[in-house]
């Protein structure tokens, strides 16, 4: 066991684990926040992303000790009330049915748009193949996407 | 109501963060933030709720808010709406002004169960009536106090008012004394054509949680002092143990009991070792460490390939006839031409996105907290035999929360994880939280069942088809782990349509037994014959030279429904448009659960990748709730029939299921997906059909004709390679 700092959100929080405990655990059990999900543990379904310095990362394959002091952004951390271009959009288009694979989808998806804030539909299929959906939610995921597009840049205009 | 904890409703609201008047709350979470207190007396949904009761489902503050509960299992099919929007509508209330809110599971709610795309089907009158009935007691109790007939009242967005004045009384102002009218047995249902919220496309309130990781699952039940367990079980399902290294798995930091647990299958008990620790990392650790041996060699025989093997000689077999119509084996003599081929279908995992997993907490004070994440989720009785409660305090001793599932696909009809659980929990008198990994929830079943087909047509001169027989050989869920009962199980030949207008049908069934699990799985039945059936007659049309869409009309003119259905995809999907050489089309129509549906599969072939452009659907599933849940729950019906049709699926080596995880048992991604899925839902008065199912049969065989379309290859066997067709 050993004692790591994480800044999870904008906040930091002090935790106790093993060093090979994946980050996914740690931010689920130990910090509380739960919206980020288990799903595969092998880095094989996207439910557990989290974005590090702003980089979408697997949270269920990589280990507490090997993030320590670097910016962690959790689906909690998008926005306080859902107003997140992307959010808003993915309430638009109604995209979750059961919802479980949604955070980790969300949070590709903001990282896409980071990157690229004009996707096209073969973008987008690039970016979000690492992300399963088993309630078969991916055509609306991509109209949100393009919506989300739409609205982050007129409202830079 | 029963008493609450002095919690009031503007504190609640507070503590969700979330403003508007339109909730669905998962309360799971909360407990925490409420301290210990409240988590000592297990607060459940309710407790949150103001005012009076004038039934289960309703619930009127004095301050003028009104509560619906939301007492089904959600698992993405909308339910949590769609209910009390139900009720909403006879009640004559703003549903944008009513706390939906999610309740826990016990026995004043009715049945909670959710399977067979039952419960819109099954609850839609009974809601309509309870939603029509209260009203009438609200209009009762105004009449009496304004000293006038109930004629002369009416009510809207829940007021009461005198006819032909302003004068109204709110139903927060009547509550009390409506509570205390007895209810009408017959009230007066409204008219389709008055209504506001039943087949409106009502955004889902569920989904401002789902977007923002506050919506609570199993997965994420929160309770002072929580263990974590995981549990390795026999690679072959079946075995017992011979022997295991409990003091290694001990030995590993956090670890603080190892312990054998039965879980029980149909009727077949299964021991595991359970790792329990105070993080689940270390539980994993600490069942790395088991190293168990496990005698199962009788077990370790099983293979696909016998499977195979057994299934091919039950095609000889008769087996318990289902349809017969005219004298198909006579057509065998007469025939000019005759088909005969076989289809086959996989065993496949359900794979829901949250693994199984359940919370348990059986406590010193002889209670037990428990958060299930089931379709199924009334689980007091069953609990209190374990833990020796009487029956009739099972409800007051065992506090069940209901929380979102994360997909449930028929897989959480089954609540061998909450058993589990229960017995860790029991043996430690603490809360406890049992994760199945991946890997556990892939390989260890129950499965789907895996199928095998005979298929013949007979043909005459003309080669007009003039006879059709589909032998279905496979298990049947409702006799495993018994006897064959000696006749047709009921859930075995969903999805075969017997309709088609071909002089001389037989559907028959061959029982198979295997020890292999199997279990309700999205559409049942009707996702392994819908496919062989839907294809075959695919076949029979191109033999006879005929369009496959026109064959199917004609052929079905005894059931307009049908009819309809296919004139409106023929029309929505520009069937008869002629596609250029690289592009193919193929369709199958499915009634299943009490819904037809049809699905037009488009693909493309270009640069040497084959891709599926569109899907078009058509769907009659009568009188409807929520037309975006219609079209929500028909895409992920494709997407996951999908799957099952191109991705992987289980197969047995050595007794042992030989995929894992998404590495070796893949799901359909997004750049596999369609680009566009099109939904068109038939208008009719018809009653209501199930939608989280029906979807799905039709799939499978629409993308295969398809790709006879395009290729001239007839697919038999799922799953295949799109890319190599």
């Amino acid at each position: 066991m050993a004692k790591y700092t994480l800044k999870i959100n904008q906040q930091e929080f002090t935790v106790d684990a093993d060093p090979q405990t994946p980050l996914l655990w740690v931010i689920r059990d130990e910090v509380g926040l739960t919206g980020t999900k288990y799903g595969c543990g092998i880095a094989q379904c996207g439910a557990c992303t989290v974005h590090l310095n702003g980089t979408p990362v697997r949270s269920c394959s990589l280990p507490v000790s090997a993030i320590s002091g670097q910016q962690v952004t959790t689906i909690e951390g998008v926005s306080e009330d859902q107003s997140h271009p992307v959010q808003k959009a993915w309430i638009e288009a109604q995209v979750p049915q059961c919802g479980y694979c949604q955070s980790g989808q969300i949070m590709s998806a903001i990282a896409l748009l980071d990157k690229n804030p004009k996707p096209t539909d073969d973008d987008i299929d690039t970016a979000m193949s690492g992300n399963i959906c088993r309630c078969g939610t991916y055509t609306r995921i991509r109209k949100a996407i393009h919506n989300a597009s739409n609205e982050i840049s007129n409202g830079s205009n | 109501m029963e008493a609450t904890n002095s919690i009031d409703r503007r504190k609640f609201l507070k503590l969700t963060g979330i403003s508007g008047a339109m909730l669905a709350i998962g309360f799971e979470s909360l407990a925490m933030e409420l301290g210990e207190d409240a988590i000592v007396k297990a607060i459940m949904a309710e407790d949150f709720i103001d005012g009076t009761a004038i039934n289960p489902f309703v619930i009127i503050s004095e301050d003028g808010q009104i509560t619906i509960m939301a007492t089904i299992p959600e698992l993405g099919q909308g339910i949590n709406q769609g209910i009390p929007a139900i009720i909403a509508e006879e009640l004559e209330v703003d549903l944008g002004k009513v706390n939906i809110v999610k309740s826990s599971a016990t026995r004043k709610y009715g049945r909670q169960s959710i399977g067979g795309s039952r419960n819109t089907r099954s609850l839609y009158g009974p809601m309509r009536k309870l939603g029509a009935s209260t009203k009438e007691m609200f209009i009762r109790a105004a009449a009496k106090r304004w000293g006038i007939s109930t004629n002369d009242c009416y009510a809207k967005d829940g007021q009461v008012f005198k006819k032909g004045s302003s004068t109204s009384l709110t139903y927060a102002a009547l509550v009390k004394e409506a509570a205390a009218i007895e209810v009408p047995k017959n009230p007066t249902l409204k008219n389709k054509k008055d209504f506001k919220l039943i087949g409106k496309p009502l955004p889902r309130p569920d989904l401002e949680m789902k977007v923002s990781g506050q919506a609570d699952y199993g997965m994420d039940a929160k309770t002072e002092g929580l263990l974590y367990a995981t549990i390795e079980r026999c690679p072959t399902l079946q075995g017992s143990v011979a022997g295991f290294d409990k003091n290694a798995a001990m030995a590993v930091s956090g670890v603080e009991k190892v312990m054998e647990v039965t879980r029980k299958v149909y009727g077949k008990d299964n021991v595991g070792i359970a790792v329990v620790a105070t993080s689940y990392h270390a539980a994993l650790q600490g069942r790395k460490a088991l190293n168990i041996q496990w005698n199962n060699a009788e077990f370790a025989k099983i293979s696909s390939e016998d499977i195979d093997k057994e299934l091919g000689a039950l095609t000889k077999e008769e087996g318990y006839e289902h349809v017969e119509k005219g004298d198909f084996k006579a057509t065998l003599a007469q025939a000019d031409h005759v088909l005969g081929v076989r289809y086959d279908l996989p065993y496949l995992s359900h794979t829901c996105m949250e693994p199984m997993n359940a919370t348990v907490h059986v406590k010193e004070d002889g209670t037990c907290e428990v958060w299930a994440p089931s379709q199924s989720p009334q689980v007091q009785r069953q609990f209190a035999r374990i833990l020796g409660i009487p029956d009739d305090q099972a409800e007051e001793k065992i506090k069940v929360h209901l929380p979102y599932l994360g997909g449930g696909f028929g897989r959480r009809s089954m609540n061998d994880s909450l058993f589990e659980c229960l017995q860790i929990s029991q043996a430690m008198t603490k809360p406890v939280k049992l994760i199945w990994s991946r890997e556990d929830d892939t390989s260890q079943g129950p499965f789907r069942q895996r199928t095998a087909h005979a298929m013949v047509a007979t043909f005459d001169a003309d080669k007009k088809p003039i006879g059709l027989q589909h032998k279905m050989i496979s298990q049947a869920i409702t006799t495993q782990g018994r006897p064959s009962r000696g006749r047709l199980p009921f859930e075995v030949m969903e999805g075969i349509n017997t309709h088609y207008d071909i002089p001389n049908i037989s559907t028959r069934f061959v029982e198979y037994k295997n020890q292999i699990p199997i279990h309700w799985w999205r559409s049942v039945f009707g996702s392994t014959n819908g496919f062989a059936h839907e294809g075959f007659i695919d076949e029979v049309a191109i033999v006879a030279g005929e369009d496959p869409l026109q064959f199917r009309k004609d052929r079905l003119q005894s059931e307009p429904r049908y009819v309809k259905v296919l004139e409106r995809l023929e029309k929505e999907a520009n069937w008869n448009k002629k596609l250029p050489k690289n592009e193919g089309k193929g369709l199958a129509i499915v009634e299943s659960f009490g819904t037809i549906v049809a699905h037009a599969v488009f693909l493309k072939k270009q640069n040497g990748k084959v891709s599926i452009p569109k899907v078009v659907s058509v769907i009659d599933c009568g009188v409807y709730i929520n037309p975006d849940q219609v079209a929500a729950q028909t895409e992920g019906n494709i997407i996951y029939g999908l799957t099952a049709a191109l991705k992987d699926p289980i197969t047995f080596k050595n007794g042992a299921a030989e995929q894992a995880n998404f590495d070796t048992y893949r799901m359909l991604r997004m750049n596999e997906a369609p680009r566009a899925i099109e939904v068109h839902i038939m208008e009719n008065d018809e009653a209501p059909g199930g939608m989280g199912e029906p979807g799905l049969p039709p799939i499978a065989p629409a993308l295969a004709n398809a790709v006879f379309d395009l290729t001239g290859k007839r697919i038999r066997t799922l799953p295949f390679d799109l890319q190599k067709v």
